[in-house]
């Protein structure tokens, strides 16, 4: 089977004295868990944005299902690949939970019935159906990430990206997020998670990304 | 300990040299209306950006979405304004004339003087800017607020950036919906950043009257700027020349113009 993500020669750097990848040939699967682990400031977070393609790599080649990053625009990547910034804040848009959802579809034409059942699919998958006409701002920072991954499910990705979703959880809120990344993962998605919190990468298993001065070595979990 | 040789050329400037000669350029640049003048005040600009080894790519680079505005506001103000030789026009109606490209022409000099001598400024440090304006006998708040700009707008900016990433991920190209939607999804994208300034906006507050912001009335600094002869040589030299180019372009006029 094709390898949904590759890796050929990548390096990439901030500045000219620190090279912050230096990775030779990496791939991962369709439907796998990833887990890429590392201290802070070892470039977890690059190598996400070097995925969806908000960074450009210094040399070598991206591949996401089968095609060249640097050929294809954010759209067509998020369509493919759905990302999970750090902060959950800058991809919440809309004043209220069910907009959120909603407009980009509007946007895009799709009809009002396919809108409204797919909304309700994904509050109840992330288990915000009683937050729907709540206001986004007046939600908990648990909530608003579940509510950032909302947004981008309802895309319905086939792989997705997080950037340290467990920043700034509580023990009670990392477990239900576990329980819906393990119901993702059975229902057929695959999911790099950027981490540094070993506890919550253990609930899974698959592949370990670990990178260290740059250099990425595997291990399985 | 050994002393440094003194240079009379500085291009480490106290910041109030710099400010001067930002005020001048820009003064010049708002008043006088001369196509040629600007484009003097404008190369003389960039010149002293260069003296000073300001990062003008990154200046233009930082500000090119406002180009295209700029650019706008010069092809409407070419078609208002009707004066001259008659280039293009519809019916009765003049839509390009000499003195509307001459007049779009210098608003264009005008911003390009603006960015291009604010790029001095920048090439000191936020502190530094601070404690010039505090010297200059300016109020420590409004200084104050002055730096917290300052560091303020590469946030804002990134913010912008993070934001427009995020709405593309979502499957959102941007550059081919219709105009109607393309507002609808801007107002979309003004939501999350005016936010989030409001928010660091009240962070930074609660922050700062935690640390006893104004709770006393004096504030000492250990950082004391002090001139130096090329300091006093370029304020001068500012003054002067602003007062010139007045003098001449009030009283004894400038060639007239191509019109």
């Amino acid at each position: 089977m094709q390898d949904f993500i590759e890796f050929k020669k990548v390096t990439f750097s901030y500045t000219q004295d620190r090279m912050i990848l230096d990775c030779a040939d990496l791939s991962v699967g369709r439907s796998n868990f990833t887990a890429v682990m590392g201290p802070n400031g070892c470039g977890k977070t690059t190598l996400g944005k070097l995925l969806v393609g908000i960074l450009k790599p210094d040399s070598g080649e991206i591949i996401l299902d089968g095609r060249d990053v640097s050929g294809m625009n954010l759209a067509q990547i998020g369509s493919i690949a759905g990302y999970l910034f750090q902060n959950p804040e800058v991809q919440i848009f809309a004043n209220t939970v069910i907009d959120e959802l909603s407009f980009v579809m509007k946007i895009k034409g799709i009809e009002e019935s396919i809108i409204d059942k797919k909304v309700s699919e994904v509050l109840e998958l992330l288990n915000l159906s009683a937050h729907k006409n709540s206001g986004t701002f007046s939600l908990s920072y648990g909530e608003k990430q579940r509510l950032a991954l909302a947004g981008i499910l309802i895309n319905d990705p086939q792989f997705l990206i997080l950037d340290e979703p467990t920043t700034g959880l509580d023990i009670e809120r990392k477990t239900i997020l576990v329980d819906i990344l393990k119901n993702l993962i059975k229902a057929g998605k695959g999911m790099m998670i950027m981490s540094h919190d070993e506890k919550f990468i253990n609930n899974f298993s698959g592949t370990i990304l670990k990178i260290s001065n740059g250099k990425i070595t595997k291990e399985i979990l | 300990m050994e002393k440094s040789p003194k240079k009379f050329y500085n291009p480490k400037a106290d910041v109030r040299a710099k400010l001067a000669i930002v005020m001048g350029f820009s003064t010049i640049g708002v008043f006088v209306q001369h196509l040629y003048v600007l484009a003097f005040i404008l190369l003389l600009s960039v010149i002293a950006a260069f003296i000073f080894k300001a990062e003008l790519y990154k200046a233009l680079r930082s500000t090119k979405n406002l180009w295209y505005i700029f650019l706008i506001i010069v092809v409407l103000q070419s078609i208002f304004i009707h004066s001259g030789r008659i280039f293009l026009q519809i019916g009765s109606f003049p839509v390009l004339t000499m003195g509307g490209i001459l007049k779009g022409g210098e608003f264009l000099l005008r911003v390009a003087i603006i960015v291009f001598s604010a790029t001095i400024v920048s090439t000191s440090n936020s502190r530094e800017v601070v404690q010039g304006l505090i010297q200059m006998k300016i109020p420590y708040d409004i200084a104050f607020m002055v730096s917290v700009a300052i560091r303020f707008l590469p946030l804002l900016r990134n913010e912008i950036k993070d934001t427009f990433t995020a709405i593309q991920l979502r499957g959102i190209e941007i550059k081919k919906i219709p105009l109607k939607k393309r507002i609808r999804l801007y107002l979309y994208v003004f939501n999350p950043v005016v936010a989030g300034a409001i928010r660091k906006a009240h962070q930074l507050s609660v922050a700062m009257e935690m640390r006893a912001f104004r709770a006393y009335k004096g504030r000492t600094s250990l950082l004391h700027l002090k001139f130096c002869a090329s300091d006093y040589f370029i304020m001068i030299s500012m003054l002067l020349f602003t007062a010139a180019v007045f003098v001449i372009y009030y009283y004894l006029g400038f060639p007239k113009s191509i019109i």
